[in-house]
Formats: structure tokens, sequence, C-alpha cells
């Protein structure tokens, strides 16, 4: 793709790229940051996907459950772009032009989707019914989210 | 035998030969590592939060940490296994990292103040279960662990950076 690969020039040639790259401890900082929101996208859809999945705390009203956490993950993405920004604008080439990258991305997306997808009806209504297919998404979902960290570890090993 | 040749030896063994020279099990070991440290903060984040007065799913603090704390246990046993097999990897390199050694040390500040917690203010949680805010001792609990665990992904992160 001949305009990412520009876009990648030009991205590295800006003086926000090279200050990010230059300062030693901008990358590690940002990147724990990074890990330390993925703790927080972790803990609120483990224990909000377990309550769908009807594991931990049945007794417990799901549009409760769902509006408890929901907040902290959505604060939490957003932290996760803003980082992974500075991350893409300090190695555009290093991320950009990594199939890894993307393939994350795909996921990201679908993660996000999904979760809504699942709490928009919780939020609405004191409907509690849930069935099975919403039991199987949740747990598809968890399985997405580790697909999701595995797949951004190997960006540091794919180009 | 010396603590350096031990170490020599930990990383010369078929295990920690095959993490160091194959192409996969390195990287897929860190994986885990972080899935893994991703649950342990995530979960125990939700009951420090608790204690520091955010409301959870759970009225109670003690139904709270019943509810969830078996998964931290999970999460946390499942990062060690694959912090050690990353470790006998290339022992004496790591061993001489010293983020690596306060990673190990607030690890173990975050152990004391959770046994700390659960002996003391914990013993008496019935008399402060669903009180919002907890009582001081309960929000001084949480926030060292918060801080602790947050330092821990710092200093994680920042082995990665100076090991060489």
């Amino acid at each position: 793709m001949p305009n990412m690969q520009s876009a990648i020039e030009w991205l590295y040639g800006t003086s926000v790229s090279s200050a990010i790259r230059d300062t030693s401890w901008i990358v590690p900082t940002v990147q724990a940051i990074h890990i330390c929101a993925i703790a927080v996208v972790v803990g609120s859809a483990l224990v909000t996907e377990l309550r769908i999945a009807g594991v931990i705390a049945p007794e417990e009203s799901l549009k409760v459950v769902a509006q408890r956490y929901l907040p902290w993950m959505w604060c939490a993405v957003g932290v996760l772009l803003a980082t992974g920004l500075v991350m893409v604008v300090g190695e555009p080439e290093r991320v950009l032009a990594n199939r890894v990258f993307w393939l994350k991305m795909g996921l990201v997306v679908s993660g996000v989707l999904l979760s809504v997808h699942l709490r928009r009806p919780l939020l609405r209504s004191t409907d509690e019914g849930h069935g099975q297919p919403a039991k199987a998404l949740a747990w598809g979902l968890l399985i997405l989210w580790v697909a999701v960290i595995f797949s951004g570890r190997w960006i540091a090993y794919i180009s | 035998m010396s603590f350096d040749s031990f170490l020599e030896n930990l990383s010369s063994t078929p295990l920690a030969l095959a993490i160091s020279q194959g192409a996969m099990a390195f990287p897929m070991l860190e994986c885990v590592h972080v899935v893994a440290i991703s649950a342990v903060v995530g979960t125990i984040a939700i009951i420090d939060l608790r204690l520091l007065g955010y409301r959870a799913h759970r009225r109670g603090v003690r139904q709270l940490i019943e509810d969830i704390l078996p998964y931290t246990w999970g999460a946390f046993g499942v990062a060690l296994l694959a912090g050690a097999l990353l470790f006998i990897s290339s022992a004496p390199r790591y061993a001489h990292n010293a983020q690596f050694q306060l990673k190990l040390l607030l690890i173990a500040a975050a152990a004391v103040n959770m046994a700390f917690f659960h002996l003391t203010i914990y013993r008496r949680v019935g008399q402060w279960d669903e009180l919002l805010p907890p009582p001081m001792p309960a929000r001084l609990a949480g926030a060292t662990s918060l801080c602790l665990w947050i330092a821990v992904i710092f200093l994680g992160r920042w082995v990665g950076f100076t090991l060489a």
C-alpha cells in the first residue's frame, strides 16, 4: 500500500514522533499505563461476563453488575486508545506496517461491539431473561480479550 | 555451589534452553504472563477500589472478596508459573536486574499488606461490611495494594527494557 507507506514516512518525520523516540522513558511508561488499562478491561469484563454466564453472583441483578463496571471499562478503553496512539506515532513503521497490529485492531473492534451487544439490553430494562446464546457469547468475549492481549504482545515479534 | 553458579545451571537445563532458543516459547509465555497479570491486577483493583469507597457489584465487602479472590489466586498462580519459566530462560540476567529485584520485593510487600489486612480490620468486617466509605485502616490497605500492583506492572515492563 503506497498510501500507508507515505503516511508512515510522514508520521516518522514529525517532531512529535522523534520526541517520543528520543526520550527514553516515554515508551516504557506508556506501555506500562497501557497494561494497567488492559487490567481494568480484563477485571471489568471478567466479572460482568462471568455474571452473564451465570458463574458468579447469580443473585445480583444483571443490570446493576453491567452498570457498575461499564464506566470503568469505557474509561480504560479511552486510555488504551490514547496510549496506543502514542506508540503508533513514536514507531509508525513497527506498528502500522505490522499485520498482527491490524489483526489486533479487528479483534478490539469485535470485542467492543460484542460488549455493547451483551450489555445494552441489560442497561435498558429490568428484564432478567438471558438465554443460552448470551452465555455462550460471554465466554466467547473473554476468549476474544485473551486473543487481543496475545496479538498485542506478538506485535513486538512479528513484522 | 554459589548462587550464581546455581543460576547458570538453572538456565542450562533442557527446559530453560527450550524457552531461550525456541522461536515461539518465550513470546507465548510473555502472552500468558500478561493475560494472568491483567487478571490479577484487574480483579484486585475491584476489591481495592471498594475498600476506597467505590461500589462494586456486591453491597458487602465480604461477599465481594469471596466472589473475586479465587480468580485472583488462580491468575496469580498462572502468572507465577509463566514468570518462573521466563526467569529460568536467562536466570543470571534477571536475578541481577535491579528492576526485577524491586518487582519481587513489591510483590512481597503486597502480600504482607494483604495478610495484615486479613488479620486485622477484616476480622471485624461484620461491623463495616456495607459501610461506605469503609473505615480508615481498610481504605489504607486498599490504597497501598493498588499503588503496589501498579508499581509491579511498571517495573515488569521496565525489566524488558533494561535486561539487555
